[in-house]
Order: structure tokens, then C-alpha cells, then sequence
């Protein structure tokens, strides 16, 4: 495997007394779409800044793309920072080859790139308008465009999808997957946990500037255990012994549409656990089951898990 | 080096574009025009006066009206003087030019010269219908007919019922809401407005003064003495003095001939005169004089103090306002993730620097235009005065501290940009900078008149008047240690600025919130340094 795209080791940031990023350590393989996710405020513009080299960690190394500054490697890097902007007065197509050139593509190239990309993602006609009549969501799309037209190996978007429509969001993501796709890294941020579930390979969950979590989609999901739901109105105490069970709780709901008599409970199961041997021991147990309910925890659960207890707190400061 | 030349390309491009430019461009030229154009024709245009004489004593009516004529003789003569440089055949464009063989030519010498002697010499030969017959064969063909101008001061009447013999003060009180404008006179029929009630009492030759007894200027009850002058007007002095200098020849006419004192000998003597020579001793011998051209040469660089000011006003508003744009548009910081700070800032101050030449040239070659294309005689002047300057040494100064005046304050100005968030704040930073940049122009005619004096060396020596106090001194050849030393001191100055600056910039450019305190800038300053 050639080096990582990118690998941080125990960066830290801090404000004043203020630690916004605490020891982090993150190595991104090439090619690979990444999740940056947390609460509002927990860290992630801070360090996406600091991998950019926009500012300067207090402690820790950063390699980019084998270099120790995305300053020496910038031309192969592309960035859509989190508040977007851009120059009102400039003409749509004009703007994305300006950002272009400056990544060290040439005038011609860059304008064919910035047409081509325009027409690829349904902004053809808006080619030679000016930026100010473009709507907020256009703008944003035309930006991402501006931020990917010189083919950068690492592609960093800091909370892409926010402001767009759902067909936007899905342009976008077709996007993404379209760099993934030729071999170039995605690091994005987010909050929505349906993108990052369905794009990413890999991510990382923080909040107050520490690394709560680092891996696959499926090993993120791993970490809330499985959850049974059954309705019975018969004893149920041969499951808690049942291999594989983790624990075993009455869910107590205040809902008349439950039969008499009958009670819920929760069983939580080990990951490898196959929820039908647990039906099946209720058929050989005589445990007769008005419902049996087995859910996938989404990524939604994880991070509220994670990461819920702080955010909300953080929302309270 | 290509990403700074990049960014400067588009600041520049996207400046040319914005009307603020053009309004520029073109504003500059157009009032320069309507002030050249407009000035001429203003002269004509002010209203006609009317004024009303009330002659107690009888004895200076005359002399109050020969004031008035006299003064619009004097217009008239002025104006058929200008005609005639205009117009005059064969003219070289010498704004004076002696032609010994000519009567005319010696009223323009003498004109040239000695403006009372000229204004004797055209009243006694008969005024502008002699001039117009005498000056007709020198003209050139197709020359428009000479205009004359109208009186500007017109008598009119007092109203029937004011008792010219009555006490000055009931007058006057009686007038009072005629020169306070509250009422209205009639003159043929028309109701206009009084200008001036000259009122003469009949003890007027009692106030006299004459060398042996001067007293105060009042009466001891505190009233007014000699000719009264009333008027609402205060600014217009014109009749004011054109009737006491008339009055008081005619008193010395009448005094001279008391004394039995010939008064065409005396008025010869008055008119006697010895010319002086105004030279310089910097020039090449046999060509000392001093012309027009030289003492404009000397005040010259006035104008390029205005033109760096004008220009650096200009810049500083484009420098604040697309730093500001960046930074709330938060355009800052895709640019940070291609550019360094360091790149970025270099490529504002290349493109927006690039503004400001644009604009100078656009001036300098629109009143080349306007000089080619609207001769008259002031702008002939004016192209021998250019030529002038454009040999002397006064443009490398002018390039010189043009660049580095721009370079240093636009390092300021794009830091204090950097730190604020809207213009608003950008303001009240910008407001100590502003009365620092007043200074130059303040003091800059004293500068003017004395270039190699303790203001203008003390103030060379200040890095942030340096451009301006230097430039004004250019054409006094200050010592060589001064332009040196100076220079050096800039020079370096606008390195550490720049420097400073950018480490401002590096850190400004990504704060939000509030502009920074001082104590916070410091710590800023420090932490980038370390």
C-alpha cells in the first residue's frame, strides 16, 4: 500500500485555554471517501484548516500527500470550505478557471475544464452568467466545481451538502463518488449521517476536539449493539442465558394498543449474533411472540450515542 | 511569483470593471474642464449690481461714478485684451508678446506691465471703440466679433419718498429693508434687489485724514466716519474699493491743487516705474530670468503632492473595500487553501497599484487631449509649462515616492482591512491614518514657499510624509543628504511595513468578530514572529 493520503499524528489546537482539537491521530489511505463527523463546534473546520496549513497546529505532525505543509502540495489539493463564498461580480465560468489557474492549471485549459464541468453537472446555461444571480444553492455547486476543476488528488469539503435541495444533494454525491471512482481521496464533514452512510469508506466522529471514533461504516455501527424487540405475554428468562445475548430489558411503553397481559422487551445481541437462532429458541421454548422486531443500528443511532450527551450540552453553552 | 501576478491580473481586471473606475477616470478630466471651461464665462456671468448714491456733500458724486466706469473699463479692457491674444494675426503664442512698432502693442506691453498706466492710457484714447478700430488690421482673418461685457454695477434711483437731506442714520434706517433684501427696488420698471446704498454725508470732507493727525477710525460716539458703504454682501469688494480708491484720487487732485502742485506732472511721476528683473542663480548664465514657466516649475510639484494624494485616496478604497469583500464573502479562505497570505497580499497591492497607474495615465492623456483640442491662450501657456516639466527631474521624483507613498500606506491599509469584517469598522480604524495623511497637504503651500526650511526637513524625515514632503521640495534641489537619507529611511520603512503587515494580514485574514484591540494586535504581531 503506497503512504496515506493523509496522516495526522496527536495535532492539537488550542485558544487560549481553549483546546478546539485535542490529539488526533487519523491516517486516510488514498483513494478513499472519508466522513469527518461531530457536533456543531466540535473540532472539524478547525482541523480541516489545519490540514490545509490555514493555521498552524500547536502540537503534532500533519502529512499531506507525503509533504509536511499542504502549502508545498497545494496545486494537488482542492478545498470547499464550510461558509461559502464567491466574488460576486465574476462570470460563473470565469470564477471556477480563475481558482483553477491559481492551482497552476493554464488559462486555456482551465476555461475548457470550467465548461465541461459546468455542462457535466447541469449548470451549462449559467456558464456566462455573473455569480450574484445565481441562487444559494447554485452558488455552492458552483464552488464545489471551482474547488475540484484542476483535478486535485485530495479533494476536502467542509459541510458540502448544507443549503442544497435533495436533488442537489444527490448531484453532489454522484460527484463524490465520481472522484472516488478516478482514484482521488475525499475528505468531507458533515452532520448528516445518511450521506456519510452511504458514501464513505471510512470516518472519523468527534466532539470537543477528541477522537471519539475511527473506522468503517459497518465497524461505527458495530459499537451500539443489535437490538431485539418481542412482545410476549410468556416468561421470557430462558433468553437472558441464550449465548450471544447481551442483556435483556422490559420496554416499557405507555401504548394501549399492546394486548393485555402481553409485555416488550429489548434484548441486545453481540454483532455476530444471528437473530434467528434467538427466534428459533423461542419456537423450541414455547415462547409464543406477538412481534419480533430486529433493527440495524444507523449511523444516526451511533452518533447520538457517541456524541448525543455533549451535544447537547454544547448547545446549552 | 505567477499565482501573485494571477491575483493582481484579476484585482486589476475586476477594479477596471466597477463604475467607481470609470467615475474616476472620467471625473477627474470633466471638472477639470467645467473649471477651465465654466471660470472664463462665470466672470460674465455674475448678476448685475445696482447700487444707489445719495451725495450729501455734493462733491464725490463724479468720482463715484468715474469709480464704476473705471471699473467697467477695466473689465472691458481685460476682456478685449484676452480677445485679442485670441485672435491676433501671425500670434506665436507668446501670452505677452512686444511688437515696438505698434500702438496696440504697446497698450498690450503696457498692459502687460502696468494695468493702471494701460487703464489711463485706453480711457484717455477714447476706450474700446479706438482699441477696436486701432487693433482691427492686426487681426486674424475670420476673428469673431469682440463682445463687450455689461456693466456690472447699474445706478438706480433712491424711492421717491427718501429726503436726501435727512440725517445719514434716518437714511439708512429708512433703507434698512432694501439692503437687508426684504424690499424690492424699481429700475426701468423691474423690481430687483440693492446691492450697495453709498451714502456721502455733507460733512464728509471733516473726516479726512491727513498724515499729521491720524486718529482712530471712529468718531468717539462710535459712529461711522467718511463714506458710508452699506451692503449685505461681504464678499464682493470690488465696488467697495473701486469707489474709495476714486474717491481718494479725487481728494489728492483736490489737494494737489491746493497746494498748487501740477496734477498731470504728478500723475507722470506716478506712472514712472523701474522694471525688476526676477532671477535665479540656478540657471545658466544669460538665462537667468525668471519666466512664467519657472515659477510654475516651482509650484509644480503642488500638483504632484494633489496627484499622489488623489490617487492613494483612491487605491485605499479599493484596497479596503476587496480585502473587506474576501473576508465576509469568506472568498479568504479558498484563496488560503492556493495562496499564501504572503502571495495574496502582494498580488491586492501589484493589481490595485495597477488601478491607480491606470488612472493617472487616463488623466494625464485626457487633459493632453483637452489641451490639443481647446487651445486658447491659457492653454498654450499651459503645454510650454508641461514641457517644462516633462524634461525636468521632477518625474523620477514623482515616480519614486509615488511607488513607495502607495507601497507604504497600502501595506497599512490592507491590514487593517484584514482585521475588520465591514467598512464600518474599517473606519473608525482608518480615522487616525486619515488625520496623519491630512498633514502633508496642510502644510503643504508653507512647504512650497520655503522647501529647504525646518518644517520641510523635519517632516522629510517622518517615514509617512517622506513621499509627500519630499515631492513638494523637488524643484528647490534640497541638499543631496536630505533626498538620500530620506529616501533610505523610506525605503526601509516600507520594508518593515510591508512586512509587518503581512504578518498582520496572515493573521487578520481568517479572525471574525470584533477588529482587534491594540494590546491583542501586539500579541499578534508576536506570535506570528515567533
Amino acid at each position: 500500500m503506497s503512504t496515506p493520503a493523509l496522516e495526522l499524528t496527536d495535532v492539537t489546537k488550542r485558544y487560549g485555554d481553549f483546546t478546539a482539537v485535542n490529539k488526533i491521530n487519523i491516517s486516510i489511505p488514498q483513494g478513499s471517501v472519508y466522513g469527518f463527523l461531530g457536533p456543531n463546534g466540535a473540532g472539524k473546520t478547525t482541523t480541516l484548516r489545519m490540514i490545509l496549513d490555514i493555521l498552524r497546529p500547536d502540537e503534532g505532525q500533519i502529512q499531506v500527500l507525503g509533504a509536511s505543509s499542504a502549502v508545498q502540495v497545494r496545486n494537488r489539493i482542492g478545498y470547499l470550505p464550510e461558509e461559502k463564498g464567491l466574488y460576486k461580480k465574476m462570470k460563473v465560468w470565469a470564477i471556477i478557471a480563475y481558482f483553477a489557474t491559481l492551482k497552476g492549471m493554464s488559462r486555456r485549459m482551465a476555461k475548457d475544464k470550467a465548461y465541461l464541468l459546468l455542462e457535466k453537472y447541469g449548470l451549462k446555461d449559467f456558464a456566462n452568467s455573473s455569480v450574484e444571480s445565481l441562487s444559494k444553492g447554485m452558488g455552492q455547486k458552483v464552488q464545489v466545481l471551482s474547488s475540484i476543476a484542476h483535478d486535485p488528488e485530495l479533494v476536502i469539503l467542509d459541510e458540502p451538502f448544507s443549503g442544497l435541495d435533495p436533488v442537489n444533494q444527490e448531484v453532489l454525491e454522484q460527484l463524490i463518488r465520481d472522484l472516488s471512482a478516478n482514484g482521488q481521496t475525499v475528505i468531507f464533514s458533515t452532520h448528516v449521517m445518511q450521506h456519510a452512510e452511504r458514501l464513505c469508506e471510512r470516518l472519523l466522529l468527534i466532539t470537543q476536539g477528541i477522537k471519539v471514533f475511527d473506522g468503517t461504516v459497518d465497524e461505527a455501527r458495530a459499537i451500539i449493539p443489535r437490538r431485539i424487540l418481542l412482545e410476549t405475554r410468556d416468561d421470557i428468562s430462558s433468553i437472558r442465558s441464550l449465548n450471544g445475548v447481551l442483556s435483556v430489558q422490559e420496554h416499557k411503553i405507555d401504548n394501549e394498543t399492546l394486548l393485555a397481559g402481553t409485555r416488550q422487551w429489548e434484548l441486545y445481541v453481540k454483532e455476530q449474533t444471528d437473530p434467528q437462532s434467538i427466534l428459533q429458541h423461542c419456537f423450541q421454548s414455547g415462547v409464543s411472540l406477538s412481534r419480533f422486531d430486529f433493527t440495524q443500528a444507523s449511523l444516526h443511532d451511533v452518533f447520538v450515542h457517541l456524541v448525543g450527551q455533549e451535544a447537547r450540552e454544547h448547545n446549552f453553552r | 511569483m505567477r499565482v501573485t501576478l494571477l491575483i493582481a491580473w484579476r484585482e486589476y481586471m475586476e477594479n477596471v470593471k466597477t463604475k467607481g473606475f470609470w467615475l474616476g477616470v472620467l471625473l477627474v478630466p470633466i471638472v477639470f474642464f467645467l473649471v477651465f471651461h465654466v471660470s472664463s464665462r462665470l466672470a460674465t456671468a455674475t448678476p448685475t449690481r445696482y447700487y444707489m448714491l445719495i451725495d450729501q456733500s455734493g462733491e464725490y458724486a463724479a468720482a463715484v461714478e468715474t469709480a464704476i466706469r473705471r471699473e467697467h473699463q477695466h473689465r472691458v479692457m481685460q476682456d478685449f485684451m484676452r480677445y485679442l491674444q485670441d485672435n491676433r494675426a501671425n500670434a506665436n503664442n507668446a501670452p505677452v508678446h512686444a511688437e515696438p512698432s505698434s500702438q496696440l502693442a504697446q497698450l498690450m506691453d503696457d498692459f502687460g506691465n502696468d494695468e493702471v498706466a494701460a487703464l489711463d492710457e485706453w480711457l484717455s484714447n477714447g476706450g474700446l471703440d479706438f482699441a477696436l478700430v486701432m487693433a482691427r488690421p492686426y487681426l486674424r482673418e475670420g476673428a469673431p466679433e469682440f463682445n463687450a461685457p455689461r456693466p456690472q454695477f447699474v445706478a438706480a434711483a433712491p424711492p421717491a419718498d427718501v429726503n436726501h437731506g435727512a440725517a445719514p442714520q434716518d437714511i439708512v434706517e429708512q433703507l434698512r429693508p432694501y439692503l437687508n433684501n426684504e424690499r424690492r427696488i424699481d429700475v426701468d420698471g423691474e423690481r430687483v434687489s440693492l446691492f450697495a446704498l453709498i451714502l456721502i454725508p455733507a460733512d464728509v470732507d471733516q473726516d479726512i485724514v491727513r498724515p499729521a493727525a491720524i486718529e482712530g477710525l471712529m468718531t468717539p460716539d462710535g459712529g461711522p466716519r467718511g463714506v458710508q458703504y452699506w451692503t449685505g454682501n461681504l464678499t464682493d469688494t470690488r465696488l467697495s474699493s473701486a469707489i474709495q480708491n476714486s474717491i481718494n484720487s479725487a481728494i489728492r487732485q483736490q489737494e494737489y491743487a491746493d497746494q498748487g502742485i501740477d496734477v498731470e506732472a504728478v500723475r507722470n511721476v506716478q506712472r514712472t516705474r523701474l522694471p525688476l528683473s526676477r532671477l535665479d542663480p540656478g540657471k545658466a548664465v544669460g538665462q537667468e530670468q525668471v519666466s512664467l514657466a519657472d515659477t510654475f516649475r516651482q509650484w509644480a510639484p503642488m500638483g504632484f503632492v494633489y496627484l499622489i494624494f488623489i490617487s492613494l485616496m483612491q487605491s485605499v478604497q479599493y484596497l479596503l473595500s476587496n480585502t473587506i469583500e474576501e473576508k465576509s464573502n469568506r472568498i479568504i479562505e479558498v484563496l488560503l487553501a492556493s495562496v499564501t497570505p504572503g502571495e495574496l497580499m502582494m498580488g491586492k497591492l501589484l493589481g490595485i497599484g495597477l488601478t491607480g497607474i491606470t488612472t493617472i495615465l487616463a488623466w494625464i492623456v485626457s487633459f493632453f487631449v483637452f489641451i490639443r483640442l481647446y487651445q486658447t491662450v491659457e492653454t498654450t501657456m499651459i503645454v510650454q509649462v508641461l514641457d517644462v516639466l516633462l524634461s525636468s527631474e521632477l518625474i523620477p521624483y514623482f515616480v519614486f515616492y509615488y511607488l513607495c507613498c502607495y507601497a507604504l500606506y497600502a501595506g497599512i491599509f490592507l491590514a487593517i482591512g484584514s482585521l475588520c469584517n465591514t467598512l464600518k469598522e474599517a473606519q473608525s480604524l482608518m480615522m487616525p491614518l486619515m488625520a496623519v495623511l491630512v498633514v502633508p497637504i496642510l502644510t503643504m503651500s508653507f512647504i512650497a514657499q520655503d522647501p529647504n526650511g525646518t518644517l520641510a526637513r523635519v517632516m522629510s524625515w517622518i517615514p509617512l510624509f517622506t513621499p509627500f514632503t519630499m515631492m513638494n521640495r523637488a524643484a528647490a534641489q534640497p541638499p543631496v543628504f536630505d533626498i538620500i537619507g530620506t529616501s533610505v529611511v523610506l525605503v526601509l520603512t516600507t520594508v518593515a511595513v510591508l512586512w509587518l503587515s503581512g504578518r498582520v494580514f496572515r493573521q487578520g485574514i481568517l479572525r471574525s468578530g470584533q477588529p482587534p484591540r491594540i494590546i491583542e494586535l501586539w500579541r499578534m504581531l508576536r506570535r506570528t514572529a515567533g
